[in-house]
């Protein structure tokens, strides 16, 4: 199965940077080393193994968006699976940036109406004061301009973990069977007396799914299906952990991964007892990573991968069975 | 006493509040204006990111910055105008003086200053060891950086020579380092590891630790600043150490991502084991080492007999793994706690940490009883003092 993806915004918002840190495993401090992208770059990334991105990252020079919204119109914006456009939060041209976008809105409802659409604003590094103000700010202007969606906006910055998480929630709304998923996580968290349990793809490691429902997904949960829940979820101990964990956790497994190459090793698997926790990350399947994070102090670790050992064929069924069935 | 304490008990960081007049190693930071004397101290003790470091104030008086490593440290910041004489304490006072000098700066400015430093520090006390801190080497590309790195070297060392040749054999050590990576940690380790007095008996037990686990390195890390305080004889590969250090860090950030406030109080290992841990190891304590200490110290400070250690033995010590693929035949990251500031790093086969592992953390009780001693009689002879 195969997904286009849009990533389009100006010329040097970070789109390029933002990909090479996400699917080839770089770390941020290279980004500056990368130049302005010519045209349209097409990658296929292979994602939760059958599942191919096929990204197309669009150059955003004037002379590029141009061609897009005329000569190359049909071809770039048919059959879109999801639009992920740029904002740079310090851009000199914010208003002819907005005109762009709306541009390529027209575009997209044109060619691919049920495309989803996540804004990005991006660089929020940059911002030294009033982070949140700014970047709600720039999210009403957005969403001014696009009055008709319902938008889907992040803050980003590839310096810490807000990448991780708008990519994550991206990506979620590609896999087809998230639900059934997560279902399944919780099953496998209980007999771990496990507190969460949490599946990463392998080479960006996104999340995919988590066994603490469906809600913690935000983003995808819309607001009337916030409230039963919350009431479902009040007692289980997940919900007082920090809500940025799955993306922090992302971020630094991603980081490691980069100081294990550079030793010529690969990451395989890591096993901690901690003062708070216990955890266990080990291949689930061989295109995703699983995360068990236990709170019960006599639960060792050999016990749990042994549980991972065992849960594995039953995840290979389920992402075979996803894939066959969309 | 016989209570397991609580997590809340054991603080990730080392900045605990200074309770008594514990007696701190004395580092004296000198440099020109922006040479990256603060920024230094801000990335290795507050972990400040270095993109931030650019914004940091310029420092306009005498900051003494107390931090607890595996030594109680007193680092003085200081501003480019201070001299020997308007510094407020004699040179003498301090274990060791640290010089930063910009990579760029290749004029006589701070090679003037450094060897006036050099010369009063001398004329004070003649064993003062002087690191001279090549930095900001990220702003240069390879080749001008190691020649810069020389020519300031052979710069400082031709200067002293001209004045007086004795000076050749001063103790002046060179590094190159810079905020962006992992050469300011590798190079303030080897500046503490010279302040470890008792470095040498840390040093045989990682020797002897490793003999005894196949392990072809071990480090022994301050936890919270990174910096390694020792490791064994072996030589140190700069990736290995990136890489634990790495590894460290990762493990830092991981510990409160997953707290949970609900469920954090039943974590501590049940006390199982009828006599208290620390009634039945108290006597057993090494006596000739704690004698020593305790005499030294007698004739000013009267030991009460009653709680016979600050700390009980704990029964639970944090510990981590991970495994490498596919370095032949497979390498494992281990991670021990060992005291509170203090984590052994070991670098294991990973053949023989899955078929020995029972091995490995019997070697590891051993070591870590001998580690605890080791620190305990340092701790006891600075609270004395």
């Amino acid at each position: 199965m195969k997904k286009k993806v849009l990533l389009m915004g100006a010329s040097g918002s970070g789109k390029t940077s933002m990909r090479s840190i996400i699917f080839s495993n770089n770390p941020a401090s290279l980004t500056s080393r990368l130049g302005a992208t010519i045209d349209v770059e097409q990658n296929h990334v292979r994602f939760l193994g059958d599942l191919i991105l096929n990204l197309w990252d669009c150059g955003g020079q004037d002379a590029f968006m141009d061609s897009y919204l005329t000569s190359q119109r049909a071809t770039i914006f048919q059959h879109v699976g999801v639009l992920i456009y740029v904002f740079d939060i310090e851009s000199r041209e914010a208003a002819k940036d907005l005109e762009y976008y709306r541009d390529c809105l027209e575009g997209l409802r044109q060619f691919s109406p049920n495309a989803a659409i996540f804004l990005l604003v991006h660089k929020m590094d940059l911002v030294r004061a009033g982070r949140e103000v700014t970047f709600e700010k720039k999210r009403d202007e957005l969403q001014e301009c696009s009055p008709e969606l319902s938008l889907s906006v992040f803050g980003t910055s590839i310096y810490d973990e807000s990448l991780y998480k708008a990519w994550s929630n991206i990506v979620h709304t590609l896999i087809p069977n998230a639900n059934i998923l997560s279902t399944h996580l919780s099953t496998f968290a209980q007999a771990c007396s496990a507190t969460e349990v949490i599946l990463f793809e392998r080479t960006t490691f996104l999340v995919i799914a988590t066994s603490s429902s469906s809600s913690s997904r935000p983003a995808l949960s819309s607001t009337n299906g916030r409230t039963n829940n919350d009431a479902r979820q009040s007692d289980n101990p997940a919900n007082t952990l920090d809500p940025t964990r799955y993306e922090r956790t992302s971020e630094l497994i991603k980081a490691f991964k980069h100081s294990c190459s550079r030793v010529r090793g690969e990451f395989h698997s890591l096993e901690m007892e901690l003062w708070d926790f216990t955890a266990v990350l080990d291949e689930m399947t061989k295109n995703t990573y699983v995360l068990i994070i236990v709170h019960d102090p006599s639960i060792e670790t050999a016990a749990l991968k042994l549980n991972i050992r065992m849960a594995r064929r039953k995840f290979e069924e389920l992402q075979g069975d996803s894939l066959i069935s969309s | 006493m016989a209570a397991a304490p609580s997590p809340a008990d054991h603080p990730h960081n080392g900045l605990d509040a200074p309770d008594g007049p514990v007696q701190r190693t004395k580092v004296l930071l000198l440099g020109l204006r922006r040479a990256g004397k603060t920024s230094i101290l801000e990335v290795l003790f507050n972990q400040l990111p270095p993109k931030q470091t650019f914004y940091l104030e310029t420092t306009m008086r005498i900051v003494k910055h107390q931090v607890d490593t595996v030594i109680p440290l007193e680092i003085w910041d200081t501003p480019a105008n201070v001299t020997a004489e308007n510094l407020g304490a004699p040179l003498s006072e301090f274990s060791s003086i640290i010089f930063v000098i910009d990579i760029r700066d290749l004029y006589n400015q701070p090679i003037s200053k450094l060897v006036e430093f050099i010369l009063a520090a001398n004329k004070a006390k003649g064993d003062i060891p002087i690191e001279v801190f090549v930095h900001k080497a990220e702003k240069l590309q390879e080749e001008d950086k190691i020649e810069n790195y020389r020519q300031i070297n052979d710069r400082v060392l031709d200067r002293l020579i001209d004045i007086d040749p004795d000076y050749e054999h001063l103790n002046i050590s060179f590094h190159l380092t810079s905020v962006y990576d992992h050469s300011l940690h590798e190079s303030f380790s080897k500046v503490l590891q010279k302040l470890v007095e008792s470095l040498p008996f840390l040093e045989g037990l990682l020797n002897v630790f490793c003999a005894n686990s196949q392990s072809p390195k071990a480090f022994l890390f301050d936890i919270r600043s990174r910096l390694y305080v020792a490791t064994d004889a072996s030589p140190v590969d700069s990736a290995t150490h990136n890489l634990c250090c790495d590894y460290l860090q990762m493990l830092n950030s991981f510990g409160p991502l997953y707290k949970s406030i609900t469920s954090g109080s039943s974590r501590q290992r049940p006390a199982t084991q009828t006599p208290t841990p620390a009634a039945s190891s108290g006597p057993s304590r090494s006596p000739s080492l704690h004698d020593s200490a305790a005499g030294s110290q007698s004739s000013d400070a009267p030991i009460s007999p009653g709680p016979p250690k600050k700390h009980p033995k704990e029964l639970f010590y944090p510990s981590a793994a991970t495994t490498l693929h596919p370095v032949t035949p497979g390498t494992t990251l281990t991670y021990h706690l060992i005291t509170r500031h203090l984590a052994l790093l070991a670098v294991l086969p990973t053949s023989v940490y899955e078929s020995r592992r029972g091995l490995l953390e019997y070697n590891i009780v051993f070591f870590r009883e001998g580690i605890q001693e080791i620190c305990d009689v340092e701790d006891e002879v600075r609270d004395g003092g």
